[in-house]
């Protein structure tokens, strides 16, 4: 015992010690917080974009104008609805909170329910400067100022050259160097890129489409019908479908007109709403509604399948590597001149087991360490989520698991590890293993909504996916049957495989050249020692 | 007193129709200095790694330390394999402490214990560096060092001098003298006769897995007649009637630069035959030498003899 322990820690102590560990730990929060910080802010860092409206028909130039600015202001909203959650002064449970208690919280839960109908409110109540003085006594006194976001949506005023009544045609050619970037536009004082053009041809209104006339089939050419919306650039097409909804809601609007509808009845039917309550039979009478906590803990077990799975994938290059190199560099002779097989491979176990526990303890300290110094409403929801977490049932399990799927693979990466010479070589004899390691990842997500299925049961009793499928499915309370007897053939395979294991370390690590076949692993597998 | 610390009796290991070593008996005094001689694949290092209990044999018996297995004993023993290696990230000065305290030394004792062995054998400037930064000749004195930090009774060396300059293997040879000096046996193999020659109190010579040789060094050197080669213009076949002499026979050598109408004479002599009689009566029969070459006989031409032709042959094949 004492040697396996001298052999871990000299395992772990060269795991850790060395640069590209850190590097490779902190590499993955890293990530995730650039990630989390970029799609966070993305919006705000988009550039202002110029567009160009021309409008033959006279019709639409005003309601695209509006749909533009209401879109800026609901960005605004949005904006303030985060920041009035950042800065109130009364923080506790703002995130999960479902029941207002004043004002701002009537806001807030109109925002949460129907966007549409808040946006309204908020335009119709004066927008920005209303709300920053209904709220001004809620936030705290070193509150910052509101920033509004810049507008994301300018229109350019055509350039002197352009006849805007002449065929579309001629108005695309002449404006084809701009929208190429060749020239630039004159906006005020600067010189900008003309981002898109928005051009509604005079005759557009005979190509609008009704569902009578759309069952005869459209034209052969109808790519050129309609608006034409010319931009050099295919993926940002929030313009794009800004354009299109709001044409069409003016049309809309027009129809209603012609049919003689009422249009505020139909704009009141349109947001009137039955709201929808989750409820959770196995939760305690009178606290049954389905809180956001309650949702995330259903979905938790794939994030901790995902935890398992990233950190085996590390602990397996170590493993490999380690034996590896030892096996090539004729190390593992004098080891083996000192300590018996059995007590090399324990050892590598437990060292490289032990930095895979120190990989995950420094995820969660940088993540911990994250939502400390970057708090933001999405961080301050994550500490609440992390808080339902590390008080549910669901870290024994994963503990638990973590162990038992660490030990079945280690085992059967070591046994490779021993009858390679090269990493190269390794890699042939890892292949089927890694397919395999792949099937709850792929399954995982299936397995989350079903977790009680018959996928979900069969794939429970193999043990190579038991770690990870029984951790998926914690959250469901599966039946008993399946929790007991999955965890004894798991921990009776774990315990065979490691026996294994050792007869094939015992025999692979002093062998040279090629890899077994098939038949002399077997042979390695009945073999009591050389 | 001198007891035996590793006994081999009817040793044999088989790999499918190959037999790697074939019933070998041997037996090792205490404080002794052994060598292992022998041509490449001849068995040496499975013989090593059966005493070691690394691999086991599929016959006979190995007694070592009074005990069956290594492994019962093997915090008493020190192995330097024939292929060296060491872990390239590790500091020179922790690699040697690591695999003392595998044998059981305490962690503060193996590292005193490394340091004391670098300052002693040239190495304390290399003590904090890496493994990595080391020659090929100063990793494989580091792994010397880390195979006796512990001061095992039994140190086995498979090939320590392979790849070492002569001073550095002078320095080896020194090392030994030393655990020698100590009480310690230490076993080594080697295919340089002259360390075997000036180290070793007895030998073993094994081919194809079998004993050829055991005994001293100068039981060895008897196994060939002594050699007396001889140059002039005459024929000299009437020393064959000569006392001590065992054989004359005539050897071909051509090359520039010898007088024309030379000869060159082989004679095999008895162990304890005085030379100057084959040259006295060279000078009575008025035989005029140009080359009188008289030596002992070496431990390499006992390997060329016993093991000569069968290495020969086993390279070529």
């Amino acid at each position: 015992m004492r040697v396996t322990l001298l052999i871990a820690w000299r395992e772990y102590l060269e795991n850790v010690k060395t640069k590209g560990f850190w590097i490779g730990v902190l590499l993955v929060p890293i990530v995730f917080f650039m990630i989390f910080h970029i799609s966070t802010r993305l919006a705000t860092a988009t550039p202002t974009r110029y567009y160009l409206l021309i409008d033959q028909t006279g019709q639409y130039a005003d309601s695209v104008e509006t749909a533009i600015r209401r879109e800026h202001q609901r960005r605004v909203m949005q904006d303030f609805m985060r920041y009035l959650q950042e800065n109130r002064s009364d923080t506790a449970n703002l995130a999960i909170s479902n029941e207002p208690a004043n004002q701002m919280d009537q806001l807030l839960d109109d925002f949460g329910n129907d966007e549409v109908a808040a946006l309204d409110d908020w335009l119709s109540n004066g927008g920005l400067a209303f709300a920053l003085q209904m709220a001004r006594p809620y936030l705290r006194p070193d509150t910052p100022d509101f920033e509004e976001p810049r507008q994301q949506f300018i229109a350019a005023v055509p350039p002197p050259e352009l006849d805007i009544t002449a065929p579309a045609e001629t108005i695309v050619e002449t404006l084809r160097p701009f929208l190429k970037g060749e020239k630039r536009l004159q906006v005020g004082d600067n010189n900008v890129s003309l981002f898109a053009l928005i051009l509604i041809p005079a005759e557009v209104n005979n190509d609008i489409v009704r569902p009578m006339a759309a069952m005869g089939g459209l034209p052969a050419d109808s790519g050129t019908r309609g608006v034409q919306y010319w931009a050099g650039n295919l993926t940002d097409t929030r313009l794009s479908n800004a354009i299109q909804t709001s044409i069409n809601n003016a049309i809309r609007q027009q129809e209603y007109i012609d049919r003689n509808i009422d249009v505020n009845a139909v704009r009141d039917v349109q947001r009137t709403r039955l709201p929808v309550s989750r409820m959770d039979p196995g939760k305690v009478a009178g606290d049954e509604q389905v809180s956001v906590a309650d949702t995330f803990r259903q979905w938790a077990p794939m994030g901790f399948v995902y935890l398992i799975f990233i950190s085996l994938m590390q602990s397996v290059q170590y493993l490999l590597s380690n034996t590896i190199e030892e096996k090539s560099n004729r190390i593992i002779e004098v080891l083996l001149a000192s300590v018996t097989p059995g007590e090399l491979m324990m050892g590598k176990l437990l060292g490289i087991g032990a930095t895979g526990i120190t990989t995950i303890l420094a995820w969660l300290a940088s993540f911990f360490a994250f939502i400390q110094l970057y708090q933001t409403i999405e961080t301050t929801m994550i500490v609440q989520i992390l808080d339902v977490l590390l008080g549910s049932d669901l870290i024994p399990y994963f503990v638990f698991y973590y162990l038992c799927c660490y030990t079945l693979y280690a085992g059967i990466f070591l046994a490779i590890g021993s009858l390679c010479n090269t990493l190269k070589e390794a890699q042939s004899l890892m292949m089927p293993l890694m397919m395999v390691m792949m099937v709850p990842i792929l399954t995982m997500s299936f397995i989350a909504q079903d977790p009680n299925g018959t996928m979900a049961r069969v794939m429970s009793w193999i043990p190579l996916f038991t770690p990870f499928t029984m951790m998926n499915r914690a959250a469901a309370q599966p039946p008993m049957i399946d929790v007991v007897g999955t965890t004894v053939l798991l921990v009776v395979t774990t315990i065979t495989v490691l026996w294994l294991s050792g007869r094939v370390f015992r025999q692979g690590i002093l062998r040279t050249g090629q890899p077994p076949r098939i038949i002399e692993l077997w042979r390695m597998l009945r073999r009591r020692s050389t | 007193m001198s007891s035996t610390v590793l006994s081999l009796s009817n040793v044999s290991k088989r790999y499918g129709d190959f037999t790697a070593v074939n019933r070998i008996n041997l037996s090792i005094p205490k404080g002794s200095v052994y060598g292992f001689l022998g041509p490449n694949g001849a068995g040496k290092t499975t013989t090593i790694r059966m005493i070691l209990d690394i691999i086991r044999p599929d016959e006979g018996e190995i007694e070592v330390l009074g005990c069956k297995s290594a492994m019962q004993v093997r915090d008493r023993i020190g192995y330097l394999p024939e292929e060296k290696g060491l872990y390239k990230k590790m500091k020179v000065w922790a690699i040697i402490s690591y695999f003392a305290t595998l044998k059981g030394i305490h962690r503060k004792d193996a590292k005193l214990r490394a340091f004391e062995l670098l300052e002693q054998y040239g190495l304390k400037d290399f003590a904090n560096s890496t493994v990595e930064s080391l020659s090929k000749g100063m990793g494989q004195k580091v792994q010397v060092l880390s195979s006796i930090a512990h001061n095992p009774e039994l140190v086995i060396l498979d090939e320590p001098f392979s790849g070492l300059d002569p001073v550095n293997q002078e320095v080896l040879e020194q090392l030994i003298r030393d655990l020698k000096n100590n009480g310690q046996t230490v076993i080594f193999s080697t295919h340089i006769m002259q360390h075997a020659e000036r180290l070793c109190e007895r030998l073993l010579l094994i081919t194809q897995g079998s004993k050829v040789f055991d005994g001293t060094v100068d039981e060895a050197r008897a196994i060939i007649p002594r050699r007396v080669i001889l140059e002039c213009q005459n024929d000299v076949m009437a020393l064959a009637d000569l006392e001590g002499v065992l054989s004359v026979s005539e050897t071909f050598v051509g090359g520039e630069g010898r007088i024309p109408g030379t000869r060159q004479w082989e004679l095999y002599v008895k162990e304890h035959t005085n030379p100057q009689l084959i040259l006295q009566h060279c000078f009575q029969n008025g035989i005029s030498l140009s080359r009188f070459d008289f030596t002992q006989t070496s431990l390499h031409d006992v390997f060329v003899h016993l093991v000569g032709q069968e290495a020969r042959e086993h390279n070529f094949r």
